[in-house]
């Protein structure tokens, strides 16, 4: 699988249960040690030097989850110190209430709604400005709103030159917020283009045409190439 | 990815400002856990008074081996109960993994942990020492209080070897938890008869050089250095095979993640 990233662009990627999307994003982020290949972020070599690769890219785990006995001030605190960025008490807050989670300083990550666990998750990938960031399913389980809302908060990001790797399984989402898609499946990549491209390449595949009801979209375009068996 | 540079350089966090910010981290999830707390102080004061009111206390071996024996409960608590149960529910939880996608090297996030477990276990070990000059009327001098945190290092070394093997080898948070207690019959209770032939001379050599024997030995041997004989050196070369031989079994076979 080759796929290249530009500046100030978010890169979808998409494919089934299984497909190898969290597998892909966890090499880049050095959870998983890749036998082959190669993974570049901006000119640093992330498998020859790993730890300034992770310091020029910021995360966001599928289930995340923070030490249970800290408040979200003091996981603020401790992930700025990990990435260098110690902050005072009142840029901490700050910064929580920029994100409206200026009332929530004090609780723990537990006791939080999903958005607003997802919310500090987003702020924790980005406290030290990352060129690069990883979201594995940053809109899984929200709801509407809240998943609105943390398109916009993504959409910042590209706005002010981050680059986005996501992962989803909401067709929805990569139309809206991604520049560009990958489809993968079984560990290879099968298709990338803008989603409007994906679906003018793709629209006279006859396993597309097979799944598609009327005007063909992203998602037929999905089935079409991964195929409707379900998968676990 | 892309070959250009995509956004200026990011600096790189400095190692002492990571440890910091962990140990801080880690050092706030102690002492907020109360269970920890209580784990920590509790056992080993309830034992010494135990040993030092009991009828047949003596016949363990007396005020000094009462003092190593509760002091080697407390720092076994606090490793195979304390340390493997936070490292098996944050690995469950997910929470290394987080820590590991950080430019925090990983053998620096075990390290703070490990080194608040050996706090733990000496502000344990002078507040048991405290008790032991009231209790056991157990005093000692300046040189032998030293060498006797020295031995409780030591001897921690021992039971966090244990506890990493533990949550290498073992992967479920509820299984680590069961084996960790069961696990305290040969490796720590063992050792209360390290000093004692109320069981016969062959049950004495058994319990003498199990780990919670060795390290007992060790800590007594540690608070009278006047006394210190070959037997302190073999329990001492004896606790450190036994933390070579489980550290190594816990590092070589440690996941970071259950998944």
């Amino acid at each position: 699988m080759s796929l290249e990233i530009n500046e100030g662009e978010i890169f979808g990627l998409l494919g089934p249960n299984g497909a190898g999307k969290t597998t892909t994003l966890s090499a880049v982020e050095g959870l998983v040690r890749s036998d082959s290949g190669s993974i570049r972020i901006g000119d640093i070599d992330a498998r020859a030097n790993p730890i300034a690769a992770k310091a020029r890219m910021g995360v966001q785990l599928q289930s995340t989850s923070f030490q249970s006995d800290l408040t979200i001030r003091e996981i603020v605190r401790l992930y700025a110190g990990l990435y260098g960025v110690p902050l005072a008490r009142a840029a901490i807050d700050e910064l929580l209430a920029d994100v409206h989670l200026g009332e929530e300083a004090s609780k723990r990550f537990g006791q939080l709604s999903g958005g607003q666990q997802k919310r500090v998750s987003l702020l924790i990938a980005t406290i030290h400005s990352p060129p690069l960031v990883l979201l594995d399913e940053p809109t899984a389980g929200l709801d509407p709103q809240a998943r609105r809302q943390l398109w916009d908060r993504i959409e910042r990001l590209r706005d002010i030159g981050r680059s986005i790797l996501l992962t989803t399984h909401s067709m929805e989402e990569a139309q809206a917020v991604c520049h560009r898609v990958a489809i993968i499946d079984r560990g290879k990549l099968l298709t990338v283009d803008t989603p409007a491209g994906l679906i003018e390449k793709h629209k006279d595949d006859p396993r597309v045409r097979r799944v598609a009801h009327g005007q063909v979209t992203l998602e037929d375009v999905f089935i079409g190439l991964t195929g409707s068996e379900l998968r676990d | 990815m892309s070959n250009q540079p995509i956004a200026p350089p990011v600096h790189l966090p400095r190692l002492s400002g990571i440890l910091r910010a962990l140990l801080q981290a880690d050092l706030t999830v102690q002492l907020r856990n109360g269970r920890a707390l209580l784990l920590t102080f509790f056992p080993p004061l309830a034992v010494l008074y135990g040993l030092s009111t009991a009828k047949r206390g003596a016949q363990l071996g007396g005020p000094i081996v009462n003092v190593a024996l509760a002091l080697t409960l407390g720092i076994a608590l606090i490793a195979i109960l304390g340390y493997t149960a936070s490292v098996a529910r944050d690995r469950e939880l997910g929470v290394f993994q987080r820590l590991r996608v950080t430019p925090a090297p990983t053998w620096t996030i075990m390290v703070s942990r490990l080194a608040l477990q050996i706090l733990s276990m000496l502000a344990m070990s002078v507040v048991v020492l405290a008790a032991a000059a009231v209790v056991e009327k157990v005093t000692l001098d300046p040189t032998a209080y030293l060498l006797t945190l020295l031995a409780v290092i030591f001897s921690s070394a021992v039971f966090l070897g244990v506890g990493q093997a533990l949550v290498g080898l073992i992967r479920s948070v509820d299984t680590v938890n069961a084996v960790g207690r069961l696990s305290f019959l040969p490796l720590v209770a063992l050792g209360l008869f390290a000093h004692s032939t109320i069981f016969g001379t062959t049950f004495e050599t058994i319990a003498r050089w199990s780990p919670g024997g060795a390290v007992a030995s060790l800590l007594s041997g540690a608070m009278q250095p006047t006394a210190w004989s070959a037997d302190t050196w073999w329990a001492l070369l004896a606790s450190v095979l036994y933390s070579v031989v489980f550290a190594g079994v816990g590092i070589r076979w440690f996941q970071w993640s259950t998944r």
